[in-house]
């Protein structure tokens, strides 16, 4: 290449600017503006008074929460077990992760309702095991969006988990085993520690975007489990609050880029580059 | 583990058998739901039909639908692929400064929740006039799907050494005649996966077009709005016919790489 490169990166440049820095600067701004007086505070003053807003908020980091515990205590084991699989049931069970990866949001929620309903496999199995007379509420509540959102993200959990896990040098671990220890020791002395900073990068990557869920609480919480995109959704389509809505997009991009940079610097510890 | 009992190991594969059958079940079990007889949802189906293929495809609606979804993945793809075919190679060869902030922007609709993405574009859109127009959309679903262009196409430009182009150049040779002769023959395994993932994106896409694409409708927002109202077993055929089209591109993908020698599909997704 004889210039410097610019010009091959100036069209996308633009466009993005255009189509996607300037609306989102232009959304920022309305949360700071009032058509009479100017730069206001107004909107974010409004959200603090509001109980609902505070509600919604308590419910979407619990849930987001316990669905990212409920994908570190699926994804972990899972991980450790493809690490030790023969060649050819690793590669299955990678196809195995990938293809829900790829397969539309829409359609692996859609399923749980198909899975989960009254009259779904689950609770017809539990019925026939006689554990339960009446088929278990699982839609429509925090339980099923739970679920449904710990199956959707698990995939971002386990194979950036995986791909550490199979990086770490099998010698280590027969190093630690002749020196007599144990293998309880072994995997919390030199296997765990060193899938740490993997784990944690997931974990927060996956907590970032159960914050921002949208369609998996939508769908199986059949409007009674709100999360903070619902509620953008009902101020921007429906209410029309446009500036709390600003606020709120606001709030929620900050906390969302302050644990993306955590995540990149854990992320670029676990991948050693 | 080493020296771990029988017990742990069988332990840790239920765990692990656990987790796989968690990630796939709910679409197996949809494929067989999708060519049920009955219009309850109940499994296993009492009696096969293809009532519910026959609505799908019989469904005006439905078939515009589809038709809408398919142009504007096809459109939005190519323009995703070729802006960020174009930027990726600028940026692993380019000598200009600020590169690591082009490419943090490029990358940033993958971190920016698209919640907050759709109503970016919702409020920037209705200010220019371009609210519900396919304009509108044709260049939200082109920028959505860069950043899985640069992942693919970024790494492929690294690993393709440097000189082989400084040869043809030095041979006399244009820029845009080693890029047809010399670049693309040796990257288009990965210009093909490129495009696949931002198509496969584009098609699935469905909360940043909810918002903005008015009176459009793709597969995915028509779907999404059926399933909010109520339980329909026409979504069961759409579902399956999404995950044989996911099936089918990513075993396309998945060939072509293996052809090629290239990194495996597991590289690709956990390059980024």
């Amino acid at each position: 290449m004889r210039s410097n490169g610019f010009g091959f990166v100036a069209p996308l440049l633009v466009l993005m600017i255009v189509a996607f820095n300037v609306p989102i600067i232009y959304m920022l701004g309305l949360g700071f503006w009032d058509k009479s007086r100017g730069f206001s505070l107004a909107p974010y003053e409004a959200l603090a008074d509001a109980p609902v807003y505070l509600r919604v908020l308590g419910n979407t980091l619990r849930i987001s929460l316990i669905a990212t515990l409920a994908n570190v205590a699926i994804g972990y084991p899972l991980a450790h077990w493809m690490r030790g699989l023969g060649n050819r049931a690793r590669m299955i069970a990678i196809a195995l992760v990938i293809l829900p990866f790829w397969v539309s949001i829409l359609v692996r929620t859609y399923a749980w309702i198909v899975v989960l309903g009254n009259a779904g496999i689950v609770n017809r199995s539990l019925q026939w095991l006689g554990l339960t007379e009446e088929p278990v509420p699982f839609l429509y509540n925090e339980l099923g969006v739970t679920i449904g959102m710990a199956n959707v993200l698990l995939p971002f959990l386990v194979l950036p988990l995986f791909a550490a896990m199979i990086r770490i040098d099998d010698r280590l671990l027969q190093a630690a085993a002749s020196l007599g220890a144990p293998a309880r020791t072994i995997f919390w002395k030199v296997y765990f520690p060193l899938t740490l900073p993997a784990l944690a990068a997931g974990t927060l990557l996956v907590f970032i975007l159960c914050l921002g869920f949208y369609i998996t609480p939508a769908i199986l919480g059949g409007g009674r489990v709100p999360m903070i995109s619902n509620l953008l959704d009902t101020l921007i389509n429906q209410i029309p609050r446009w500036d709390q809505a600003a606020a709120i997009s606001t709030i929620l991009l900050v906390v969302t880029l302050l644990i993306f940079a955590a995540y990149r610097r854990l992320d670029r510890r676990a991948s050693g580059t | 583990m080493i020296g771990s009992s029988p017990w742990t190991r069988r332990a840790l594969a239920a765990a692990g058998i656990f987790g796989l059958v968690f990630l796939t079940v709910p679409l197996l079990i949809v494929i067989p739901m999708s060519f049920s007889s009955a219009r309850a949802l109940t499994f296993p189906p009492p009696s096969l039909s293809l009532r519910w293929y026959e609505t799908f495809f019989g469904d005006p609606r439905w078939m515009e639908a589809m038709w809408t979804s398919i142009v504007i993945a096809a459109i939005s793809s190519v323009a995703a692929l070729l802006l960020g075919g174009l930027a990726a190679y600028g940026l692993r060869r380019g000598t200009f400064g600020g590169r690591d902030w082009a490419e943090g922007n490029f990358m940033a609709p993958l971190v920016v929740p698209t919640i907050i993405a759709a109503i970016a574009l919702y409020l920037g859109l209705a200010k220019i006039g371009l609210l519900g127009s396919f304009t509108g959309l044709l260049l939200a679903h082109t920028i959505l799907h860069v950043p899985v262009v640069m992942m693919v196409l970024g790494v492929a430009v690294r690993d393709f050494d440097l000189r082989i182009e400084q040869v043809a150049w030095s041979l006399g040779a244009s820029w845009s005649y080693t890029a047809r002769r010399v670049l693309l023959p040796n990257l288009w395994p990965s210009v093909f996966a490129a495009w696949i993932f931002a198509f496969i994106g584009s098609f699935d896409e469905v909360i940043v077009t909810s918002f903005i694409a008015g009176r459009y409708e793709t597969v995915p927002k028509r779907m999404f709005n059926e399933l909010i109202l109520e339980v329909n077993p026409t979504i069961t055929a759409v579902a399956t016919l999404l995950i044989a089209f996911t099936i089918l591109a990513l075993a396309a993908v998945a060939l072509i790489l293996r052809r090629a020698g290239k990194s495996t599909l597991v590289e690709g997704v956990t390059a980024g």
